[in-house]
This record gives structure tokens, C-alpha cells and sequence, in this order.
């Protein structure tokens, strides 16, 4: 029975990615590592005795724990790897709000002869 | 440099969120001082901070979404490089920083023994305050007696090292700051200066105990992380003028 479910899950969620990519909610390059992800998990359920082989070369006697503990493991990990790319991109959005912001103000000058300043421009 | 120079090659930066009760007073307080070029960076009020400042004779830089105390300043960090100035000041829009007191800040940061000057008032603030002090302090090594002030002076080194991408990656304006100048051997001084007690608003931080113990538990983390590692030969701290 765990390895229709395991099985299931895993092409469901490789269903569900493609119509996600099909329905442009996710770019591909994000949509890869689940589809992966899932194909592994999908291949896992077929093939069972991968897992109890490799719990025992590990000395793990309940083969369900190696799978959730590396699970787990790969779930944090990716949660980290997402975190690291979102510190980038909250970088990147704080600096292009100040830009826009500098932008508009130089404008401004431009179009209404706000106050500026008698020393000349220098591009950052 | 003659002290009419400096202040022409000074640019006043005050980060404003809802001031528009205090914003005139500080500006005009700012221009008596003999200081003529000041900016305020409206961070997406709601208020009539804007219009206010701008018929106050400031330059006003509108964010067009909120990025907080020190994104605001930065970006007025920011705006002095393209414009070439010399100095920034950086002091708050509330009135709590007397601008009478710019000159001695950038008199200091003109003596050449610092690259940014900070205007301390260490007996400001509430027991909490100084609670919470004492443990930035032993977390992050740094022994300046007031912290958290945002009366600044940078100089042209400080300023671009500030306005990179690594200042863009701190929350606050006030020890995430001086760790970075830390790290980069640049040398800070504090100079005592007095302060007074807002008048209007709230602190942003210093309001609400969740804020506060957030604010707390991400400057352990940041100062903990960041802090300085010195070998056992050198004894390196950023105090008083000294400077790492």
C-alpha cells in the first residue's frame, strides 16, 4: 500500500508542476527541482527495496525513518537555498526603490525647477 | 577648508514617516545653522511630510514604498554620492537632534581622526534602553556610549561603503551600521552632544514590546555574527576615538 501512495504523491505533484509551468504560475527553473523531486519520490515508491538496502548499510533498522530524515533534510536545505535567493532579491527591490525614487526627484528638476544642487551629477 | 566650504559641500539627510508637525522647525532650525542643503527622504508617509519639507526649502526624495529609517537614509547616502558632496549629516525629523550641534560633528569628522562622527547622548532613553545597551554592547564588542543615536557625520569613504549593497542588507540604521564600519577599518568618534525628547510620534522601535524584542533578538543575532574577531596580540575595539 506505501507504494501506491508514495508513488501517487510523487506523480501528482509532477502533474501538478507541469500544469503550473503550463499555466505560466511557475518559470521553469523553479519548477525543475520539484519536478525532480517528485520523479525521485514517484521512483522511490516503485522500487522500495532501494530504501531498505540503503538502511541498512546505514544501520538503520526502520527504513521509513531514512526516507523522512532525508526528506527532511532536503526540505531544509531548500528552504535555506530559497531564503539565501530572497535576501538577493530584497537587496535588489530596496535599491531599485531608492533609484526609481532618485529618478523621479531628478526629474522633477527637470520638468518643475525644484531646489536642486549647484554641484554636478555623479552616476552611482 | 574654509568652514562657508565645508558647509556648501555638506548635505543635511533626514529621513522622514509622518512628520509633518516637526519637519519645518528642524529644516528651518537646520538653515540657521548655516547649513543650505537638506534633503528629507519621505518615506511613504501618509501625512503632508512631503509638500511640508518641500515648502520648508528642502529637497524632497519621495520612496514610493516604505523601506524604513535606514533604507530611507540610505537613500539619501545615496543621492549625496551622485551629487558629489563632500559630508552627509543624517539626524532625525523629530526635533530630538539639536542641529546647532551639525558643526561640531563635522568640525570632528574635518579634524581627520574619524571617518564617521556620531553625536552621543548616552543618558537619553529609559532603563530599558540601557538594558538593552549594555547587552549590544557585550554581543557585538562595540564600546561607543550611545549606540542607537542617528546624529551622524560620514565622510566620502564612509558614505560609499554604507550606500553599497552590504548596507542594503541591514534593517537598522543604528549598530548593523557601525559593524560594518568595523569590518571595512573605518574609524568612528563620538562626540557628546544633547538631545532632546520628541516632542510628537513615537520611537520606531522603542513603542511596543514585540517590536522591541524583535529588534533586540535580530541585533544579538547581527552582532554576535558580525562581531569583530581579534587575535590575542590586539586589542582593536571601536571606542571612543579609536578606532579599529
Amino acid at each position: 500500500m506505501i507504494v501506491a501512495v508514495t508513488s501517487a504523491i510523487g506523480v501528482s505533484v509532477a502533474i501538478v508542476i507541469v500544469l503550473l509551468i503550463r499555466g505560466d504560475r511557475l518559470r521553469v527553473a523553479n519548477g525543475l527541482m520539484w519536478l525532480i523531486a517528485a520523479f525521485v519520490m514517484a521512483g522511490l515508491g516503485f522500487t522500495p527495496s532501494v530504501f531498505d538496502y540503503l538502511a541498512s548499510m546505514v544501520g538503520i533498522s526502520y527504513p521509513p525513518a531514512l526516507a523522512f530524515s532525508v526528506a527532511f533534510g532536503m526540505i531544509v536545505i531548500k528552504l535555506l537555498v530559497d531564503d539565501i535567493h530572497r535576501t538577493r532579491l530584497q537587496i535588489k527591490h530596496a535599491r531599485l526603490i531608492q533609484r526609481v525614487a532618485l529618478l523621479e526627484y531628478e526629474l522633477k528638476i527637470v520638468n518643475d525647477g525644484e531646489p536642486g544642487t549647484q554641484n554636478d551629477d555623479k552616476d552611482n | 577648508m574654509q568652514v562657508c566650504q565645508r558647509k556648501h559641500k555638506c548635505l543635511v539627510v533626514i529621513p522622514a514617516l509622518n512628520e509633518a508637525e516637526t519637519i519645518t522647525e528642524v529644516i528651518a532650525k537646520i538653515n540657521e545653522s548655516g547649513y543650505r542643503n537638506v534633503v528629507v527622504v519621505n518615506d511613504a508617509s501618509d501625512d503632508l511630510t512631503a509638500p511640508i519639507a518641500r515648502a520648508a526649502g528642502a529637497m524632497v526624495i519621495s520612496l514610493p514604498e516604505r523601506l524604513g529609517a535606514w533604507g530611507a537614509l540610505q537613500t539619501g547616502i545615496r543621492f549625496a554620492i551622485r551629487k558629489n558632496y563632500d559630508t552627509v549629516v543624517t539626524l532625525d525629523a523629530d526635533g530630538q537632534h539639536p542641529p546647532e550641534h551639525i558643526e561640531s560633528l563635522v568640525s570632528a569628522l574635518y579634524d581627520g581622526q574619524a571617518n564617521v562622527v556620531i553625536g552621543c547622548f548616552p543618558q537619553r532613553g529609559s532603563k530599558l534602553r540601557q538594558i538593552a545597551w549594555h547587552w549590544i554592547r557585550n554581543a557585538s564588542g562595540i564600546q561607543l556610549s550611545d549606540l542607537t543615536s542617528g546624529f551622524r557625520a560620514y565622510d566620502g569613504q564612509a558614505q560609499r561603503l554604507v550606500a553599497g549593497w552590504r548596507g542594503s542588507l541591514l534593517e537598522y540604521q543604528d549598530v548593523g551600521v557601525l559593524l560594518l564600519l568595523q569590518r571595512h577599518h573605518l574609524r568612528v568618534q563620538d562626540v557628546n552632544v544633547t538631545m532632546t525628547e520628541r516632542r510628537v510620534g513615537q520611537s520606531r522601535i522603542f513603542y511596543n514590546w514585540s517590536v522591541v524584542a524583535y529588534y533586540m533578538l535580530h541585533t544579538l543575532l547581527l552582532s554576535a555574527a558580525k562581531r569583530k574577531v581579534r587575535r590575542a596580540t590586539s586589542g582593536n575595539r571601536m571606542e571612543g576615538v579609536d578606532l579599529t
